[in-house]
């Protein structure tokens, strides 16, 4: 019986590089795509796929929280986190939400197949960073938080956090309403509570909170990034 | 019409990506590989690709760096850049086409929108396409 994989990243292009690769492994297949974290939510409960890959950046319900999600439904998924970032914080959330891979895109073409061929023997899979992390104590239990309760937003609940990643998106308390399947009033009380929960005053600081904390993800220009050795000749 | 397509990406998996959807295109052929700029640079000499699909956040060099420098250089006789970039901003895409570029396309549509940018900048007309208006010029 085939290994099935469920894939979640809103870029059809990098979806298509997954399943390009995926595919050519005999014994593999790519049961389904979802180009946002609600959808591979829902599609993971009617497929019920052996392996989830998710990437962490996705608009509407971003990669973690889709991890949370996932294994609030069903402890036994296995999922495998796609990120370009591999700095401490996103690490320790990925593992505190219960992802048994965590893969670097840039490396994906490299490590992707190794973390599917680890989570089907019941390993994990982590880039070698995240292993020193682990190796390092990390995971030590003295430090372990419950899966479901994100560490750098000890006060807020699940759908305080959807809430949250929707307004960061720029959607209004309507079209929140409307994804969520809520009335307008109740999510314009879920968005006073965050804000008072988080001494914030207006949807400037949300945002600002919601980069911070890795709800949302933002690509900075060139011209912003650390400057790149450049020869002219 | 036979076009000849140099990729350059930072990241193997967007190549691969951008490659099937190419390839599925007859006539059309994926030459070559980058993953930056001066990669890019040291390819189009050797590979001659008619048309650049270019990133433009890559270490080393960045596409708008490696754009300049192959308008400057013009090793290739008709040679156009087509970017396909994660950057949905105005502000980006006027820096691109100032750069030299003859398209701009934004990787949440590349899907949508990359074979007709190919083959619009391949017969030297402009396409750009950004994600958040829906309007395509072309």
């Amino acid at each position: 019986m085939k290994l099935r994989i469920l894939l979640a990243d809103d870029h059809e292009i990098v979806r298509r590089g997954l399943c390009a690769l995926l595919q050519k492994h005999e014994g593999w297949e790519v049961c389904g795509e979802a180009c946002d974290g609600r959808e591979a939510v829902e599609m993971a409960k009617q497929l019920k796929p052996d392996v989830v890959i998710v990437d962490i950046g996705m608009p509407n319900l971003n990669g973690l929280d889709t991890t949370r999600q996932l294994l609030q439904h069903d402890p036994h998924f296995k999922i495998i986190v796609l990120t370009i970032t591999d700095s401490d914080q996103v690490i320790r959330e990925a593992l505190d939400a219960g992802a048994r891979g965590f893969v670097l895109k840039s490396d994906a073409a490299r490590d992707l197949v190794s973390a599917v061929e680890a989570l089907q023997s019941k390993r994990m899979f982590f880039t070698p960073r995240v292993n020193d992390l682990v190796l390092a104590g990390f995971l030590d239990k003295g430090h372990a938080i419950s899966r479901n309760e994100p560490p750098n937003l000890p006060t807020l609940t699940v759908r305080e956090r959807e809430v949250t990643q929707l307004l960061a998106e720029g959607k209004s308390s309507k079209e929140v309403a409307s994804l969520l399947n809520l009335s307008t009033k109740t999510v314009e009380t879920h968005r006073s509570n965050i804000m008072r929960k988080l001494s914030l005053h207006s949807i400037r600081d949300l945002v600002v909170y919601a980069i911070k904390n890795n709800i949302i993800q933002i690509q900075m220009p060139p011209q912003m990034q650390r400057p790149t050795e450049t020869t002219v000749a | 019409m036979a076009v000849r397509i140099l990729l350059v990406d930072d990241h193997p998996i967007v190549r691969q990506g951008l490659r099937t959807l190419l390839e599925g295109r007859s006539g059309w052929e994926v030459v070559g590989e980058a993953a930056d700029g001066l990669e890019a640079l040291d390819k189009i000499e050797s590979l001659q690709p008619d048309v650049v699909v270019l990133d433009v956040t890559m270490p080393r060099m960045n596409g708008l760096e490696a754009c300049r420098l192959i308008q400057q250089r013009q090793q290739v006789s008709g040679l156009e850049v087509l970017f396909v970039t994660q950057h949905d901003s105005p502000q980006m895409m006027r820096e691109a086409l100032d750069a030299g570029a003859r398209g701009y396309v934004v990787k949440s549509n590349a899907a949508r929108d990359l074979l007709e940018a190919v083959e619009a900048v391949s017969q030297h007309r402009m396409f750009t396409a950004l994600a958040r208006s829906a309007q395509v010029s072309g």
